[in-house]
This record gives C-alpha cells, structure tokens and sequence, in this order.
C-alpha cells in the first residue's frame, strides 16, 4: 500500500492509501448504494468522475463481466473505505488495474460525504505522494488540464455507429435508442420486450432515425452537463409528438430541455439506491435507483404537462407523463443495475404506448 | 384502508415474561409504539403481565393492565374498556398467538374489536406452514422440500421421502420450540415426539436439510397502499443450521451481489404483497445455496420480531414506532423520518458503516446441556457494535460480551468447538487461525462464507504482527486499534498492561472518533445525536452540556441481569432530564429501550467497558457517571473509571466495597449489632473442611465475584463440599476465594430496596419470598406486601435498614436481603444499586422508584413516608418463568442459583388470585382436575400431610412414589402408590409419559448425576406438566387452585 491523497479544487485534502499506482482527476460525487459497485463502476454516466462509495466494504463478492453495465469502466477513480484485498480473493481489485482506475482506500470516507454534501460537488485529483506538498504539486499540475476537457461528456461515451439488436420478442415492434452512454440493462429491458432494437450515437439526425422506422424511442441515460450535450435537442423535437418516447436520466434532462424546460446543477446530486419516488402513473410510492448531477427546473416545463414524478427527499421532479404525446420521462432509473426494481414496470407502460400507436 | 379515527381506543398486548426466544426487544417495540400512537391522538390500552417494562409505567399509556396474556384475562379487560381496536402485532408470537385465540374464540366479533396491523388471515397465511407453501408455489418462489406430519405414521412415510438429516419446526411455537436437526433415524423418532407434543396443533413440518446455505434475513415495511420497502438486510454469520436468534448477523448483507440481493427483494415484496401484509413491519428469511446459487425462503413473521429490534438500532430506523402507525392506516410516505426531520418514512436506509450482533448464551448455569447450537433458540441475550468496517463492528461486539477484555482472548483448542457449531466457536476459529489452519480448511469444517473468514483470519495476521513487530510503532497501533483490538489485547500481545497501551495512545494522539447512525450514509444533516465511536473518524469530539450525567447500561440480558436493569437506566434516564440534566446513555443491547434514539439526550452505542466508557467520557466530560442502575455491569468498571479521574455520581467506590467486602460488611454489621449468619472465606478445599468444623452443616457455597448466584450451592455435609471444591477448582483461588457461609434452612427470605440520599431513608418496599432459603431471590415467588412477616419483624427490617444504609453511606439505592429464621433477623446480603426487584416494587406500591433514586442521587429527594407501601395495599406476586424447555438435559429443579429469564405480576385483592394470575402469567398451565403425583424426600413428608389433605378437597387424586405413599396412607390418607424406576416397569416415569398425571410435587435433596427425581422432572418439562419443586411453592398453587376453581377472572388497571 501506498500513501495517496485526495485533493479538492478548493485545497482540501483527504489521506488515505491505495494498492494501485494510478492518479487522476475528475469530479468527486458520492453513492450510497450498498451494493452493486461493478454496475456503478462500469455505468458509463460516471464517465469523468471520481466515485465516493459510503458504503465501507467494497469489492466483497468480486467481478462478473456479465453483470457490467458497459464494456468498461467509466469513472476515473473510486474511493471507498475498505477494498476486499485477500489472498483468497482480489479480483475486484485486479479489475481496477486492468482498467487504470486511480483508487483510494483507507480514508475517512464518512468525512469526505459529509464535505460534499455541505460544499457541494467538487473537483480533485487522487494522486499518490508520500508528503502533503508533493500531493499539492500534483494536484495543482492535474486540476489545470480540467479547463481543457471537452464539456460533452455525451460524446465521448456514445456509440460511434448505429447498430441493431435482436429483440426476444416476436411482436414486430422495432424500439430505437438514443445512446448518450446507454446502460445495457436498460438495452436488455426494451429487447426483451420487442423484435428489434436500434442503438443511435447522440448527434444522429431525425430524417436518419425516421429512416429506420422504428415505432418508438428511448433517451438513454449519460453522463455530464445536459446543457453541454450537442447535436441532440433539435432531433428530439423532431421525435415529439410523432413517436411515443421513453427518456431516462440525461435523456430526460434533454427531453426537458427540447420541450423548452431548463436544467440545473444539484448541489451534489442524487447517487444511490435508496430515494423514495412518488409515481402516479404507476400510482405508487416506491424507491429508485439514482445517478445524477443535473435535474429539471420544474416550473419551467410546459403547462400541459400534469401528471409529474416527485422526489420525495428533496421534492425535486423526478419524471413527467403526457399522455397525449406518449411521452414518459423520468430521472430515475428504472432499468435499476444496481438497485431497486419497482420501476420496471415503467418499461411496460412504454410498450404499450408504442403498441396503442401501431394499432 | 381508512385511517382510525382520532381518539379510537387501541388495546396493545404485549409479550409477557421474558423467555428465551422473546425478550426485551418486545418492550422497546411496544414502548415506542404506545408512544407514537399516543402522540397521534390515539388512546392506548395496554395489557402486559411483566412489570420490569417500560411499557407497563402508567405514563406509556392511557392504563395500563398487568395481567395474564390469556384469553379469559384479556377478554375481560376488553369488556371493561370497549376497545375500537386491538394490536397483536408487537407483542411477539404471544401476542399474535392470543389474537388468533380470541378471533377463534369470537371475543373480538362479540364486542366488535376490529383486528390491527394483521388480519387473521395473514397471519394464518404466515403461521400455518402449508398455506404458507400453497402461497409460494402460487408464485413460482422456492422454499425446502417439505412434509406437513400430524402423527408418527405420516412421520414415517416423511422420512422415507425426504432422507435424512432432516428439520423439524413445530406449527406456531416460538423461538423454534421443539424442533430440531434429525441426524438419525432413532434421533429421529425421538424429536418428532418432542415436536407435535409441541406444535400446539400437533403439526410438525419435516423439511429437507439446507444446512450450510448461507442464510439471510430482510425486515421489510409495507402500508395499506402496497408502498413498501426494505428497512434492513441481515446476513448470518453461521450457515443454516443455527438459528437465527443463536447466529452472529450482521447488517447490511455483505456478501450478495446487487442483482441477487434485488431478486431476495423483489420475492420478499412479492410475498407481502401476496399474504396482503398491512402489518407495518415483518421479516422473511432466506437461504442461498452457496454452490448451486439456489434461493429459498425459510419463513416470514407478520409481525415485529427480535431482527427488527435490531433492525432498527443498526439503521436508526424505528421500525415500531412506524409499524404502528401504518397499522392504523398512516401510509409511510406521510411519516416524517424521525433522524433527518426532513425526510419522509418511504426510504431505505443507508449504512456507512457495519453492525455486527452476537449472541449471549447462558450454558454455564445448566450442567449437563451440550452446548451445541442447532434450530432451536438457546441464547438469553444478544449485544450489537457498530464499525466502520466488519473487523472493528465485530471486534466491538466481543468486547461488548464483557466476557473478557481482551474480546478475542486465546482459547484452549478443541477440533470439534469448530466442527459443530455452539457458543465458542468463533473463538476457536480465531485460534485454529493462530494455529495457521488454512482459510479453506476453516470453511470446510465450518460452512462459513470465505467472506468473513477472510476478516477473521485478517485479524489473526495482525495480532501476529502486533506479537512479533520489534517496536510497537503508532502506525501499527492505529492499524490495531482500525481492526477493533482493545488495550488489553494489544497490552497481551506486547506483555504489556492495557494501562501502559492506553497511555501510549494518548502520547500519540490515537483516540477514537464518534459518528452518527444517521439512517442516510451522511447524504442529509441529521440532529439526532445517536453515536459510535470508530478509529477511522476524525470526529473527536461530542457537544455536551457541562452537566451532562453519564449513565452505564447493563448490557447483554443474561440470567441474573435482565431487563429489570434497563427499566431502571431509562427511568433514571427520564427523570435526570426532568431535573435538567443532559443525559449520556451507553448500552450494548439492542433489544432494550434504553438504546432507542429518544430515551436519552445522547446515545452511545457501545461495549460497556472501562476503555470504551473512558474514550466516551473523554470526549464529552461530563458531570459524571451514575453506576447504581445497570446492574453488576457498572459496579465492575466502576473502579477503573474513578481511577481514571472520573466522577461518580451516587454510591460511591466506597460504598461499593463496604458492601461487597465480606470482612469489611460483617465488620459494619457486627458494629451495628445485626446478624448475620456465621461465615468463613476458603481457598481450598482444607480450608473449608476447618471452615465446616467450626460453623456446622449445612453450609452455602458461593464464588467471589459472581451474578446470579452462579455456582451456589447447599452443601449438607462433607462428601458434598468435597465435590463442590473438586467441580469448582478452576474458578476458587487464593485472590479468589470461595465464601461459605452456615445455611439458615427453612428461613422466610426477603428482599428490601431502600432509598437515601445520605440524610433520610425510604424503604421503598419488602418483598417477602414464598419460597424459604435456599431458592435465588430471582428464581423464588415473592409477594408484596408480606403475610408471614409480624408487623414486629416488619419494623425491626425497617429499623435494621436504615441503619445500615447510614452506615455504608449509600446514595441512592440498597438492596438487602434478609433471612428470619427461629426470630432472629439475619442480613444475608447488601448490594448497593438499583436491584431486579426495584420495577416490581415500584409497580407494586405506585411509587417511581428509579425517579426518587436519582432524586435521592441528585440531593433533591423530597420529605416521604418512611415505608413506601401500605401493608392493606392489594397482594402483588411475582411469578418466575424458567428455561427448562429449551436446556432438554438440564435438572429444572430450584437451587441456589438463579436460572430463571422472567417475571409476571399478579395483582388482586385477593391472594390466591393473584398468585393464580402470577402462575398463568409464567405460563404454568393449572389442571383443573386429574391426578397430582407426589415424590418427596423424607424430611418433607410430615409436612406434605396437609397439602395432601387439601388437594383431594379440592377433587384430585393422588399418587406417590412407593414411600411417599407408605407414609401418607399410614397418615390415613389414602393414595396410589406407583413404582419408582428402579422397583420396575410400570414406574412413575411410564405414568408421566403416559399423560396419566397431571401436576407433579417432587423434592429433592442435592442436584446429582441422574436419579429417579431428575427423569420425573425432565418428563413433566417435555409435557408441559407443572412441575413443582418445593413445598412452599405447592402450597402458593394450591392457594391459586382454590382460586382458580371460583372461576372468577377479574381485572384492574394500575
């Protein structure tokens, strides 16, 4: 183990140890999930950030590759308190450094949670140095490049080309999705419930998805500041009120957005398995699975809308029905991976939206 | 469903004695519950037949009934109140047991009470195992291969189908009662007997083996609505096999992955929703084939359970409080959570930290009992810890044993304490880990997750760090201290003094930080301050008030220091905040109310021990501790913390060793002119030969340093004595000597509590023992006020103990407990704190008891009457529940030391109904006709003459041993007489089996090996057929019978 610090954009430093040698930057949010740490890992929405795990024993039941939630890792760090490191069992740990993820362990992560609640969402680096002043170099060096990023993060992470799935279902439904860093759950959900799937890189054209026919179409989820995602809300305007859409998360930001609504950043986001949703198309309270940074200014969507999914917690809006544009919209995830699977029946309702439209 | 109307009246039943399987987490459930619905507007009638409770004090509810949990009882407490509704949902199996009686009964249609939290068919669902399977086949969920058997044929074909080993669980018993692991076909044969003479319904599931899946447990709430969610996972530490309540668990499931752990969810909201739950609050329990993956579910409980209790004080989370309120139609999203003050009720809650509980077991009190763990629940208490990761939550915990202070203290190794599972094991496993045995290997023999044993060999490799590193340097010290190892572990390792490694850590700046259970991971600020201390915080220190008052718990329940001790900690706990003071509670029990976030100001959730206590006190200096109310736990330690510069507040140090000093207390008693029975201290067995010499026989044995009268026993002459010296070598020593003190036999006992605060003395009531001497005070039955003790003897008692009281300087509490034998009062002992008959007592005479002690404390006791208790008051017994059940090798007979778990309360104007509603309150089941067999040892028969002669007025017929019953009939009183084991078959024993009789009187002398006494006891406790073992207690139920046969079963609230 070496000695590694967590420095925050504001000079704030955490000390902590990590068995791995990488460093990086990114912006440092916390989940409170209990489990699902692979999920969380590869869920391309964490793309540029550094995952905080509250939860104090990660890596306990290994790696399933078939469980990712994407062909890799997407955060550029984690920190948790204790990583299952054992002669008997490393694999989780030798999946971070097969992937080059910085990792910090050994930190009072408690501490580091109650920082970014109260501070909000952060910046750092995870940089390995025996001394503090070392550390600081580091950082300082690594925090300047943050100004270079691209600010869409959507682009980096979607699909390059557009490509089919066979769905399991012969009903001659073909779905197609908007990858802005899609979770493959939520692929698996709408492929087990129509013939065939049609994934869209984020700048795709309304006259190229019209080209493909397809008799409705899921925003996917994704990672950044919807405000930053390019090349988007023009085709989703095109899509409203010609085919029933399902949006989740960053596609629900965006929706929002096409319908003239605007985004704002959360203080620190809702990360976790744990928030309890009002739903009332489902008519239900019930807990949801949660990643985001940004959410949706309420009053500023458009007056037809009526039927909203509230955030308990906070009363944030966490989803939106409009039934006469067959439009399902909703913050949280319902294809859950990790967490809670009540609002899977959401899918449902989106189907049959699609359905009542074919016939 | 539509919300109860405001103003309704709700009848809570609670769950009576504490018995093993049930204990005080029933009281914390139903305290918090009577709050909550009070406080929604709601009248709460509550009928419970233990008085240690909380929820017993005439301010939990609106009245307070302490009766029999019995239908005819609550029946008419329901005809006296009217009650709109009743709640059968948080006083255990008991509870949910009675409510299922009275709807059979038609007494809740007859005076249209409407049914709570569960409807009948729910919990019919849940508790009758076969509808319970039609309901899981409906849903396509797994559970064991089983077979529903109601006879020994339908026993048969089950074992041919299913192959051995099998399980069996007995239809609607508790804590697993009956059942058991079948091995064996002649192991077999022997448990099924046992199990549908258990079962109630005479039904008994045999289920195919899962031993060794690992088993996990959800507690789950649910609204009217259908909202539901998962307060809590729990992962068991033993593989099934073990019952849950006898498992290491802990919290939240650590080893399932995300997508098997939401499919466990999902089946559990599935099954709530199926069974149609709108209880607030169940638990379903399931088990996971660690090879093959696949899931099962074992069972589900539509009620509040022991797991919540634990639940909730793992998650902050008061489960409850919420139970009861969705019981009576609040939906979860409407319920503020009570930590955040912002959040609704209609979450999850986030742990960022581990909670780790360990049973307290209890084998050393019945000789004879293997401890072996299997499905039915032997422990009588449990403790919890909470760290920020499993190593420092477990760690904690065995600290929080109060065991030893070393927590993973080295043991002898035995292959076999590793290879089946019992109460030692998880020491043995870190032992066979010092013995470098593989982690495979460990797994093979245990069955335990590599998960865990990963962690506890982690611990292991440290310690060998720790014992070979050249130089203890503060990194490795803080690593150590990470890994929850105490001072004097580390002091052990390092031949150093746990002293010497505190004064290190405090050179070097290593000391414990203190988090909050704040229900949300930190997501949200919560103010409610519910702490644990962890090496990983850098949180140093906790805002107190300057005249904050810490109070010691008692932790774990064990026999001898049960929930008696947590009454007086919250009592005292509410009354210093009524004076003003800022209350610091530390507890390790999580089924006590003590630990419930609202008791007290601050809320420490810790090991009760020196390190701990100063570590707190370190970080919130406070005014001081008060160290009277938990018990022996306190008085321990106490010693140590004043060392440590702290104060105490009340009885002091002093106070302490005058008491519990054998020479220093008859030196006071002797000065004062008291007697007290003729002693002598031995180390050896030599010694106590010229200590016999001198004082005669019979003499008492006791231990230095003991609770519960733990190995105490009569010795009646010299072969006796020297067996004791021989069973007892290991624990009598030169600086632990053995007291013997002359036996003062057929002496009437009582017991006194006495309050002072240094200037006046109450005596805030006597007790007098139904039993004579030679029964522990808490195994006896006692009544209030006394009816053999003269007013005379009352005064001289009075007299006697406000003089010693002054003489010891108490402050605040004195228990004495006298003996009166040939009109001499002799002082059998003084224990200066607050005693297990203080709730009692206070029940008893109306007088808050712990308020006045801590006014008497705190210097504010106002004028009072010199005796508390009005000798015309109504007849107040106790009743004593024992745990013979559950111990099936175990002698139930009474001794001098305790092994009792619980108490009830019968109140009435009357004495034999009040004995009667003591006996039917302990489950004693009273025939109304039959056959009575006496066997008595021969210094009792002159005096059984009488008893004899009134239970065949009462129409029973009698039957005794061969000599018994010589001597009864050469009485002129005719009775059978039945073989004895030895004179041939059919014998005594073949009668009691057979059913033929149905109340049992048996003395004996001693307690040794198997004799004819011993295999009559045993088969009355398998049949549940009273067993009576002293004379004074025959005569107590003959009172109750004579009662009894008036048919009268009136109430009166308190």
């Amino acid at each position: 183990m070496k000695r590694c610090f967590l420095i925050l954009e504001d000079g704030t430093h955490f000390v902590g140890s990590t068995p791995l040698t990488f460093e990086a930057m990114g912006e440092v949010v916390f989940n409170t999930s209990h489990s699902g740490y692979e999920e969380i890992l590869s869920d391309p929405s964490y793309f540029n950030q550094i995952v905080v795990f509250t939860a104090p024993q990660i890596g306990n039941y290994g790696v399933r590759v078939e469980r990712w939630e994407s062909y890799r890792y997407h955060c550029r760090g984690m920190i948790c308190l204790d990583l299952q490191n054992s002669a008997r069992d490393h694999a989780f740990l030798d999946s971070l450094r097969e992937q080059q993820i910085a990792v910090m362990t050994e930190v009072d992560t408690r501490a580091l949670t109650l920082k970014l609640r109260d501070w909000g969402t952060i910046w750092g680096v995870i940089v390995v140095a025996d001394e503090l002043s070392l550390a600081k170099e580091k950082a300082s060096l690594l925090l300047n490049q943050k100004d270079q990023l691209p600010q869409d993060w959507v682009a980096q992470v979607t699909t390059g080309n557009t490509y089919q799935i066979d769905g399991m279902k012969k009903n001659g439904l073909h779905i197609g999705v908007i990858d802005y860093g899609v979770k493959r759950n939520i692929l698996r959900e709408i492929a087990s419930r129509c013939e065939k799937v049609t994934v869209f890189p984020s700048k795709i054209s309304w006259s190229d998805i019209n080209h493909h026919a397809v008799h409705g179409i899921v925003l996917s989820n994704g990672p950044g500041d919807p405000a930053q995602v390019e090349g988007t809300i023009e085709t989703i305007r095109h899509l409203v009120g010609r085919l029933p859409i399902f949006a989740i998360c960053m596609g629900h930001q965006l929706l929002s957005k096409a319908l003239g609504a605007q985004t704002y950043k959360l203080k620190f986001g809702h990360r976790g398995s744990n928030h309890p949703i009002f739903d009332p198309v489902l008519n239900r309270v019930y807990v949801a699975s949660h990643n985001h940074g940004y959410a949706v200014r309420e009053e500023t969507l458009p007056s037809l809308v009526k039927m909203k999914m509230i955030n308990l917690y906070d009363k944030t809006l966490a989803g939106f029905y409009l039934e006469d544009k067959k439009i399902l919209s909703v913050q949280y995830h319902p294809e859950a991976c990790p967490g809670p699977r009540e609002a899977n029946k959401l899918f449902d309702v989106f189907i049959k939206m699609v359905e009542g439209g074919i016939a | 469903m539509k919300k109860l109307a405001k103003g309704s009246k709700i009848l809570i039943l609670g769950s009576g004695p504490i018995v093993i399987g049930q204990a005080c987490e029933f009281d914390y459930s139903g305290t918090q519950a009577c709050k909550a619905l009070r406080s929604a507007g709601y009248q709460v009638i509550l009928i419970n037949s233990n008085p240690a409770t909380i929820m017993t004090d005439p301010e939990t509810a609106h009245k307070v009934y302490i009766e029999p949990l019995e239908v005819s009882y609550v029946e008419a407490v329901i005809e006296r109140e009217l009650p709109d509704a009743l709640m059968p949902t948080l006083g255990g199996q008991t509870a949910l047991n009675l409510a299922l009686e009275l709807h059979r009964r038609g007494v809740l249609q007859k005076f249209g009470v409407q049914l709570l939290g569960s409807s009948v068919e729910a919990i019919e669902l849940c508790e009758n195992r076969e509808l319970f399977r039609d309901l899981l086949d409906r849903l396509g969920i797994h559970y064991p291969k089983s077979v529903m058997v109601r006879s020994l044929a339908e026993a048969q074909a089950a074992v041919k189908n299913l192959g051995l080993p099998l399980i069996l669980r007995p239809n609607y018993t508790l804590g697993g009662g009956g059942g058991g692991i079948a091995y064996s076909l002649e192991e077999y044969e022997h448990l099924i007997f046992k199990a549908l003479k258990e079962s109630p319904t005479s039904e008994v599931l045999v289920e195919e083996s899962i031993l060794g899946w690992y088993e996990y447990e959800l507690e789950l709430m649910r609204d009217s609505k259908g909202t539901s969610m998962i307060v809590c996972s729990i992962e068991n530490l033993d593989p099934c096999g073990v019952h849950t309540g006898d498992s290491i668990t802990i919290a939240p499931q650590q080893t399932l992955p995300d997508y098997e752990y939401q499919e466990m969810r999902n089946d559990a909201f599935r099954i709530a929703d199926a069974v149609g739950l709108s209880t607030g609050g169940a638990n379903i329990q399931f088990a996971v084939d660690p090879v093959s993956r696949r899931r099962v579910v074992i069972e589900m409980n539509p009620r509040v359970s022991r797991s919540s209790a634990l639940a909730s004080k793992a998650t902050g989370f008061p489960i409850a409080k919420i139970a009861a309120l969705v019981a009576v139609g609040y939906h979860l999203d409407e319920i503020t959570n009570d930590i955040t003050k912002a959040t609704p009720s209609s979450y999850e809650p986030a742990l960022d930290y581990v909670v780790t509980k360990i049973p307290k077991f209890n084998f050393e009190k019945f000789p004879g009992v293997q401890d072996v763990l299997g499905t039915q629940m032997r422990s009588v208490g449990e403790v919890m810890a909470i760290g920020r990761t499993f190593k420092e939550s477990l760690m904690k915990a065995l600290l929080a044993l109060e065991d030893s202070d070393q927590g993973c203290q080295d043991v002898f190794f035995q292959m076999n304490q590793l290879s089946y599972p019992n109460s030692k094991r998880l020491w043995h496993i870190f032992q066979a880990f010092r013995h470098n045995f593989s982690l495979e290997d460990v797994h093979k023999w245990t069955g335990i997750h590599p998960y865990f044993l990963d962690h506890l060999k982690g611990i292991v490799d440290l310690e060998k760090e720790i014992a070979s590193a050249y130089e203890l340097s503060p990194e490795l010290l803080l690593k150590a201290k990470r890994y929850g190892f105490s001072d004097a572990r580390i002091g052990f390792l390092r031949k150093k003094t746990g002293r010497e490694i505190f004064l290190l850590r405090k050179e070097w700046g290593i000391s414990p930080g203190f988090e909050k259970v704040d229900t949300c991971a930190g997501e949200f600020a919560s103010e409610t301050p519910y702490y644990y201390s962890s090496y990983w915080s850098s949180q140093k220190r906790v805002s107190c008030s300057s005249n904050s008052v810490v109070i010691i718990g008692s932790g774990p329940n064990r026999i001898g220091q049960g929930i008696e001790f947590d009454y007086a900690c919250v009592r005292a706990s509410y009354s210093l905040k009524k004076l003003g003071y800022q209350v610091i509670m530390v507890n390790s029990n999580p089924e006590t109310v003590s630990t419930d976030y609202d008791t007290s100001d601050f809320l420490f959730f810790e090991p009760l021990t020196v390190e701990h206590l100063n570590e707190i006190m370190r970080a919130c200096n406070p005014l001081g501790f008060i160290a009277q109310f938990g018990g022996q736990t306190p008085i321990k330690i106490m010693f140590a913390l004043e060392e440590f510069g702290w104060n105490v507040l009340g009885n002091s140090c002093e106070v302490v060793r005058k008491s519990e000093d054998r020479k220093l207390f008859s030196d006071i008693c002797s000065s004062l002119g008291l007697k007290i029975p003729a002693s002598g201290v031995a180390a050896s067995y030599s010694e106590a030969c010229a200590i016999a010499e001198a004082i005669g026989y019979p003499l008492i044995a006791r231990p230095s340093y003991v609770l519960g009268g733990r190995r105490m026993e009569i010795i009646e002459n010299q072969e006796a004595l020297q067996s004791y010296f021989h069973r007892n070598h290991d624990i009598i020593s030169h600086s632990n000597p053995c007291y013997l003190d002359y036996f003062l036999e057929r002496a009437l006992e009582v017991d006194v509590d006495i309050i002072s605060d240094g200037d006046q003395v109450i005596i805030g009531g006597v007790l007098e023992h139904i039993e004579a001497t030679g029964v522990h005070s808490g195994d006896s039955m006692a009544v209030l006020p006394p009816r053999r003790l003269s007013q005379q003897f009352l005064n001289l008692i009075c007299e006697y103990s406000e003089k010693l009281a002054r003489a010891l300087h108490v402050r605040g509490f004195l228990n004495i407990q006298y003996a009166l034998k040939d009109n001499q009062i002799y002082v059998i002992e003084a224990n200066p704190r607050s005693s297990r008959t203080v709730p009692f007592i206070a029940k008893a005479t109306g007088y808050p008891l712990v308020d006045l002690g801590v006014l008497a404390i705190m210097n504010r006791l106002p004028e009072l009457p010199k005796l508390l208790h009005n000798q015309n008051t109504w007849y107040h017994v106790k009743g004593v529940v024992y745990p013979f059940k559950k111990f099936s090798d175990a002698d139930p007979v009474l001794s001098p030391e305790m092994k009792s778990t619980g108490e009830t309360m019968g109140r009435s104007p009357n004495y034999g109904e009040a004995l009667l509603k003591a006996f039917i309150g302990a489950n004693v089941r009273l025939p109304l006709k039959g056959e009575v067999f006496f066997s008595l040892r021969d210094k009792d028969k002159m005096l059984a003459v009488e008893l004899v002669r009134r239970f065949q007025q009462l129409g029973y017929s009698i039957s005794a041993t061969s000599g018994t019953a010589q001597f009864l009939n050469n009485c002129g009183i005719h009775v059978t007489s039945v073989r004895k084991i030895h004179e041939g078959r059919p014998h005594c024993v073949d009668r009691i089996r057979n059913g033929e009789v149905s109340l049992v009187i048996n003395t004996t002398r001693g307690t040794k090996a198997v004799t004819d006494g011993f295999l009559i006891r045993r088969a009355c406790i398998d049949l549940n057929i009273p067993c009576i073992t002293k004379l004074e207690t025959a005569e107590a139920l003959l009172d109750a019978l004579e009662a009894l046969k008036t048919g009268s079963h009136e109430v009166f609230p308190l």
